[in-house]
């Protein structure tokens, strides 16, 4: 997207012009995100345990793992979504723009505008379509041509076909597969360089969800998606690198997806996928 | 142990497999036998009960596709499929050949002298039966081995076939001296009978020599798959 805002640091009192640097990497070269030594606790509890992993950009890469392993805590460490649960403390690094993001100069807001997410149930506003798209948008002093950019976000989620003509129609008549689309093109429309998923298809019937998965693999060539999942057969079709987590919060193995499901060398993670435990 | 009816199936396939090499082991024992005495009977017997071997093949094909497409094995659990996929072929192979090898032996007689077919064909079938074992009892170290006879027994074969020849040219050899001698007055037609006959025991004995030599192949194949299921290792995989 070429019309960005005039704020796209994670400070609030600076402008991050990293995103245009064309001496950056290639595409899919660099690394959009890293985990250092990671700890995240709620109290007393250990959510994630000590993780180390480089998120490479503009690939999808799946997290994995049984109920309560973390995956989901290390989603949301990512983007500080854990910071509006007060027990919740970090300890350790998330690395993104060249920059801690638990540093106490980072804006959590500015960081969600590069970290978007999106949610395990479709949450559009109680708004129009347009509105939901632009929403982000105006809370972000966006300058631009509004609604070029709501088509544009439209189109990058695969709905504007199908909602060009009803843009003043609110967001909830749509279905749940074209909300959670919404949700996307709501996520992508500030221009972010990441994009969170927290099991996006688990509320949706297979042909919604074929599509999520579909346009899963289209927004990889613009944004590193990163996505949890409980579908197995899910993080294998659509995702690039695999993240297994088991319980107690720790990364038993990361590899590449191919890897993993043909042949890991943790037996614990052979043991997990083949669903002898979990 | 969660998806404890997954496990059994996988626990069913692999046994499937296993009853399936023991089947076409029997079988080319038989053919052997049949090939060696000319055994009629027995030849029959091997190429009248083939479909059965065939059908079992079918319902292990369709049990491998039922499970990847309803069980979605992954990692463990998708090579042992994959490679059953493919033994079972090997082997629904092996099954054919011995039909092949059990007709050489014919009504009037085993195959041409000069082809030890006991010894060849015991030896080809200690790898099959050997390559199911090691499939089996998961032996990455048993695979290898199994492949490593392949060379010996193609250098067998290619000496059993060049005796075949030698006698050939011996015994054409003999008779020209014989026409010879003789001034071949009246010999022609019968020494023409002779030759054909001659040359349809030679043609057979090089076809059940090359047979022997595949079913040798489609053991290392087994041997090849099994190496891939047990350790994800494709090196001896062609």
């Amino acid at each position: 997207m070429s019309n960005t805002t005039s704020d796209d640091s994670l400070i609030t009192t600076e402008v991050q012009t990293e995103s245009n640097d064309e001496s950056a990497p290639p595409a899919g070269a660099g690394t959009a995100v890293a985990a250092r030594d990671l700890n995240v606790y709620y109290g007393d509890e250990q959510a994630i345990d000590d993780v180390s992993m480089e998120i490479p950009e503009k690939r999808v890469t799946a997290l994995i793992g049984p109920s309560g392993c973390g995956k989901s805590t290390f989603l949301r460490t990512i983007n500080r979504m854990n910071d509006m649960i007060e027990i919740c403390r970090v300890d350790g690094e998330v690395e993104f723009g060249g920059k801690n993001v638990y540093d106490d100069d980072v804006d959590p807001v500015a960081l969600r505008r590069k970290i978007g997410m999106v949610f395990q149930k479709p949450n559009p506003f109680p708004k129009s379509i347009r509105d939901n798209v632009a929403y982000g948008l105006k809370i972000q002093g966006f300058d631009g041509d509004v609604d070029a950019r709501v088509e544009e976000s439209l189109k990058g989620a695969a709905l504007w076909d199908e909602v060009k003509d009803q843009l003043d129609s609110s967001g909830l008549e749509l279905s749940g597969g074209q909300q959670q689309r919404l949700c996307i093109a709501r996520a992508i429309a500030p221009d972010p360089e990441v994009i969170l998923m927290d099991e996006p298809t688990s509320a949706l019937d297979p042909v919604a969800a074929s599509k999520i998965e579909d346009l899963i693999d289209d927004l990889a060539e613009e944004y590193t998606v990163i996505i949890v999942t409980h579908n197995m057969q899910q993080a294998a079709r659509i995702s690039d690198r695999t993240a297994v987590f088991l319980t107690g919060g720790e990364l038993v193995e990361y590899d590449d997806t191919a890897k993993i499901f043909e042949d890991p060398e943790e037996q614990r993670v052979e043991d997990y996928i083949t669903g002898k435990f979990g | 142990m969660p998806r404890e009816n997954y496990r059994e199936r996988l626990d069913e396939l692999r046994d499937g497999v296993v009853a399936m090499g023991e089947t076409v082991c029997d079988r080319l024992d038989d053919a052997i036998e049949a090939a060696v005495t000319g055994d009629d009977e027995l030849a029959q017997s091997v190429i009248g009960t083939d479909h059965e071997v065939n059908e079992t093949y079918l319902a292990l094909e369709d049990e491998c596709t039922e499970l990847l497409a309803l069980q979605q094995p992954v990692a463990g659990d998708l090579r042992l499929v994959a490679a059953s996929f493919k033994i079972i072929t090997d082997l629904e192979r092996v099954a054919d050949l011995a039909t092949n090898l059990a007709a050489y032996g014919g009504p009037d007689g085993g195959v041409h002298p000069a082809v030890d077919v006991r010894a060849l064909g015991e030896a080809a079938r200690e790898m099959v039966a050997d390559a199911v074992a090691a499939y089996a009892a998961r032996d990455p170290d048993a695979c290898r081995e199994i492949a490593s006879r392949d060379d010996a027994f193609d250098d067998r074969c290619r000496q059993a076939s060049e005796a075949v020849v030698r006698d050939l040219l011996e015994a054409d050899r003999a008779r020209t001296e014989a026409c010879d001698a003789d001034g071949d007055t009246d010999g022609g037609a019968t020494d023409g009978e002779a030759l054909e006959a001659s040359l349809d025991d030679v043609s057979q004995a090089l076809l059940a020599v090359r047979d022997l030599e595949r079913i040798a192949d489609h053991a290392v194949n087994v041997a090849a798959r099994a190496l891939y299921m047990i350790e994800n290792d494709d090196e001896l995989i062609y």
